[in-house]
């Protein structure tokens, strides 16, 4: 079996949360640095053939080529570690764990947005996409308060998902977008719990405690 | 302009040994930290170093640590350690701007300024911290009515006292930390409150009675 390549750039959120889901699934990849900023080497022939949106990351496993981050860490997780818990096998706990990977594409994906406008000056109003950020993470601080007070602590049931891991780095890296975590109570716990699966890293902007 | 008096500043659930968080009375960012010993503090959020936040740094056993060179400080607020200087014996100059701190009733109060004698409440059950992006007096006005207290409008009491801090963020944000009192509560009936609360955010905001 071939290792999956995965086109990589450290300071990008969604290639740190396919290195982060990797990790803690323990499956091997084989990183291929891609010099977004300053070099813009995702913009190159080569790399827009992979993916013509010219986005990171592009995982290449044999002749598949997968650039949804998504569909990646799903892809991972089915094929190099399928009896994994953080792959439910329980039909209702894997479909709650997909709603919040929806959720985390496209309700929680402005504060991707907000991260580049702010950080490395991206088109946007930076505002705007705040305030959705904000309103996103509040919906999810609603639903871990609720779960917590039914004695549950991931946002799919009691144990962590690949939705947990999914959704971590929008709220961890939320100060790069001048957003603090001041507001999300039950949020800083559930955060604190992520931290504590097997495998867990850090990217550049989350601070390593240990 | 003196802020004076005694603040609760979260629920003490929310602050786990070990950890620490940032709140903010009336534009006084303060954090609040719990050492792995289980006693809280209150402090100015201000490395006397370079002004860094403090709560964006990390607990190490009954010393806070700032995130950005690492200085330690004891409970006292005493810096105990300068990591780039390991040899160094520290100047007891080099302190923390401390504040009164006392958990009564689930919450954990700061006390500022001339703040006179602490709080005695009695014990109660978290129920959830919600953030209003309102004025104290405003929230103030809908918070009878949405835990059923006026008898006038929405659904009736759930239980007999909810006891609510109130934490004045500043002009235009308020924090409210939801108790019940009274003895043993369904985690139903605290879910059932949790929700009232959530709404009387949204309601509160929106200008849309519940």
């Amino acid at each position: 079996m071939t290792v999956p390549r995965l086109y990589n750039y450290d300071l990008d959120e969604d290639c740190y949360r396919v290195r982060l889901i990797a990790g803690c699934l323990g499956v091997p990849l084989t990183l291929h640095g891609i010099d977004m900023f300053p070099g813009r080497e995702h913009l190159t022939p080569e790399m827009l053939a992979l993916n013509p949106q010219g986005r990171l990351p592009v995982l290449q496993d044999g002749d598949l080529v997968l650039v949804q981050p998504a569909a990646i860490v799903l892809h991972l997780a089915e094929t190099g570690a399928r009896d994994h818990a953080l792959l439910p096998a329980d039909a209702v706990t894997r479909a709650r764990m997909m709603d919040w990977i929806a959720f985390a594409v496209r309700d929680l994906g402005v504060a991707a947005q907000a991260r580049l406008c702010s950080m490395l000056g991206a088109p946007g109003d930076l505002r705007a996409l705040q305030a959705a950020a904000r309103r996103a993470l509040r919906i999810m601080d609603d639903h871990l308060t609720l779960r917590g007070i039914a004695g549950e602590g991931y946002v799919a049931g009691p144990a962590p998902t690949l939705a947990d891991l999914f959704l971590f780095p929008a709220f961890a890296l939320s100060r790069d977008y001048g957003i603090d975590h001041d507001e999300f109570p039950a949020l800083r716990l559930w955060a604190r719990r992520v931290r504590t699966i097997p495998g867990f890293r850090v990217m550049p902007g989350i601070p390593d405690y240990h | 302009m003196s802020v004076d008096g005694w603040f609760p500043v979260a629920l003490s659930g929310m602050i786990a040994p070990g950890t620490s968080a940032g709140v903010v009375v009336q534009g006084i960012e303060i954090v609040v930290w719990r050492d792995t010993s289980g006693r809280a503090h209150a402090w100015e959020d201000r490395c006397p170093h370079r002004g860094m936040k403090m709560s964006f740094g990390f607990v190490r056993g009954d010393h806070i640590a700032c995130l950005y060179h690492g200085w330690e400080y004891d409970t006292a607020g005493q810096c105990r350690k300068i990591p780039a200087h390991p040899e160094l014996e520290v100047p007891k100059t080099i302190c923390m701007t401390t504040y009164g701190c006392v958990e009564t009733g689930g919450m954990i109060w700061a006390g500022l300024g001339d703040a006179g004698h602490a709080p005695v409440t009695p014990d109660a059950i978290a129920v959830r911290s919600v953030y209003v992006d309102a004025a104290q007096g405003a929230v103030l006005s809908a918070l009878p009515g949405a835990f059923g207290a006026t008898g006038q409008r929405g659904a009736a009491p759930l239980i007999d006292r909810v006891l609510v801090g109130v934490q004045p963020v500043g002009p235009d944000h308020t924090a409210l930390h939801v108790t019940a009192a009274g003895g043993a509560v369904a985690a139903s009936t605290l879910i059932s409150l949790a929700r009232r609360a959530t709404v009387l955010r949204d309601s509160v905001e929106t200008g849309v009675p519940a």
